[in-house]
């Protein structure tokens, strides 16, 4: 299959910068630690917010952190997509018989992302060893559908902030709202945030989806019926469908800056 | 085509200025989440507000960064060229980045803090306690710069050896960050923890001055730490010199 000699190129190329790739891991999962440390300040500090305490937000924090770095790792190319605009690499692959969207998945794979993903997920297993949870086959099924949801959304997210670049160019600064701040306001329960906030991040860009919504199902928090908390990734994952149209659109107007 | 050109740069000024001051809301509204539940002494809500915004105007300080171009430089190996010439590397690096670091931020705190005053009661930006305590958190400002400044030419010799800007800066700024409170303010942490980061050099860069501002620091106070940040700034330029003196001896330049 194609996209295996992609994973293979890629691979290879990375393998020649072996020290810079181990760099670029090591200090991206500091900044998590970093940012896991803070939280546990805040907690050890303040104790709880609401309902939620340190593990429940720990849980919240690796999988946001797992799925941002998978996403980064396999849709790099969406991600950066401003510079393939930049240096005329987008003319090639159009001129290409194959998908445009397969090709931009396969013209960057970030390996140095990896390591953090992993550290997402350990976060998460540690989280759920100290908190009392008792497992169904439901939740484990939500689980893994918020996961996987939680890559599409950011996939969405990613492919707006592209199809925007076809007509600015530079990468505008305030797209970092989208995809850093929904980072960082999804690694706390979406409800200490005020209502436009919260709404936005629920229904909007529905980050919500994969952090909150789902977890109130698993811990067994949260007023509504639990069925619309099971199923919240589900809508979550709908949101990629105008994002996907917007990308292709984009893509239709988009008009060559290389030489 | 020139005021096309003009266009994209405000574009990107004001969607620079959105871009804070929906960080700032957010993490005003995560810390009075978190602040409710408990009172610290001294860092009332509106206090902690000021304290956001503050450090959302001035943000561009918070960062070590490179001089411009130098990642390249020192990447493709030009930065040779820059050794045979009959200047002191260190004081032309610190001296380009200082000015860059001055003029970025004052083009962005003066739109900020516009902004951030009008907002409404409640989440606005307050005035400083007094003009001393003003006059001080100038003063504290300029050192906290210098201060980034000063870690960035030590991060420029640490490339050198790393050979690699992006990872080294990141680990440079996480560092910086955890240890100076810009990742969750200093005042939130263990008592034991607070009296030891109070003395190292990270904290002079952001939250010294954000907490003379909203008075959190009495003058007097206020005084005594920044007699350190100036021992700590004269420490670590003389520590970058050295270190930058000792690259350029032992550089094995890359590339051809």
């Amino acid at each position: 299959m194609l996209y295996n000699k992609y994973v293979k190129m890629h691979t290879k190329s990375t393998m020649q910068y072996r020290s810079n790739v181990m760099m670029l891991s090591f200090s991206a999962c500091l900044i998590s630690i970093g940012e896991l440390l803070s939280i546990f300040v805040l907690f050890k500090n303040f104790k709880s917010v609401g309902y939620w305490g340190f593990y429940e937000t720990a849980l919240m924090f690796g999988i946001i952190t797992a799925v941002y770095s998978l996403t980064e790792c396999f849709a790099r190319g969406f991600d950066e997509f401003p510079s393939l605009i930049k240096n005329g690499d987008l003319d090639r692959l159009m001129v290409r018989p194959v998908n445009m969207v397969y090709q931009i998945f396969g013209s960057k794979i970030e390996f140095s992302k990896l390591l953090k993903a992993c550290l997402g997920i350990v976060v998460m297993i540690i989280a759920i060893i100290n908190l009392n949870i008792i497992w169904t086959f439901t939740k484990i099924l939500v689980l893994v559908m918020t996961v996987i949801c939680g890559c599409l959304v950011i996939w969405g997210v990613m492919l707006v902030g592209a199809g925007i670049s076809v007509f600015t160019i530079e990468n505008l600064e305030f797209i970092n709202i989208f995809t850093n701040g929904a980072k960082e306001i999804a690694y706390f329960p979406i409800n200490i945030y005020n209502k436009w906030l919260s709404r936005l991040f629920t229904f909007i860009i529905p980050v919500a989806c994969f952090n909150y919504l789902p977890l109130s199902y698993i811990m067994g928090y949260g007023s509504l019926p639990s069925v619309v908390y099971a199923l919240s990734p589900l809508f979550g994952a709908l949101f990629l469908i105008p994002c996907l149209l917007l990308f292709l659109w984009a893509l239709k107007r988009y008009q060559s800056s290389g030489t | 085509m020139t005021f096309k050109g003009e266009l994209q740069y405000r574009a990107k000024a004001v969607s620079g200025v959105i871009t804070q001051v929906f960080w700032g809301l957010m993490y005003i509204y995560l810390y009075t989440a978190f602040m409710g539940g408990k009172i610290i002494e001294g860092f009332s809500i509106s206090q902690m507000i000021s304290y956001v915004w503050i450090g959302q105007a001035f943000f561009v300080l918070r960062f070590a960064d490179l001089p411009k171009n130098c990642a390249k430089e020192i990447e493709n190996g030009n930065v040779c060229y820059k050794f045979v010439r009959p200047v002191n590397l260190y004081n032309q690096w610190f001296a380009e980045h200082f000015g860059y670091k001055l003029s970025s931020t004052i083009i962005r705190c003066i739109p900020l803090s516009i902004v951030a005053f009008l907002l409404p009661k409640g989440i606005r930006l307050t005035l400083a306690t007094s003009f001393t305590s003003f006059a001080l958190f100038v003063i504290a400002l300029l050192l906290g710069a210098l201060i980034t400044s000063a870690i960035s030419m030590i991060s420029v010799f640490l490339t050198f050896k790393t050979l690699s800007a992006k990872g080294t800066l990141s680990i440079v700024n996480t560092v910086c960050g955890v240890l100076g409170g810009m990742y969750v303010p200093l005042i939130f942490m263990p008592q034991g923890v607070q009296n030891v980061l109070n003395y190292l050099p990270f904290r002079f860069i952001m939250d010294l001055p954000a907490r003379i501002y909203i008075g959190n620091i009495p003058p007097l106070e206020a005084l005594k730490f920044i007699a350190i940040a100036v021992a700590w700034l004269v420490a670590l330029i003389i520590i970058g010199k050295i270190l930058i003196n000792k690259a350029s001896k032992n550089t094995v330049i890359q590339g051809g």
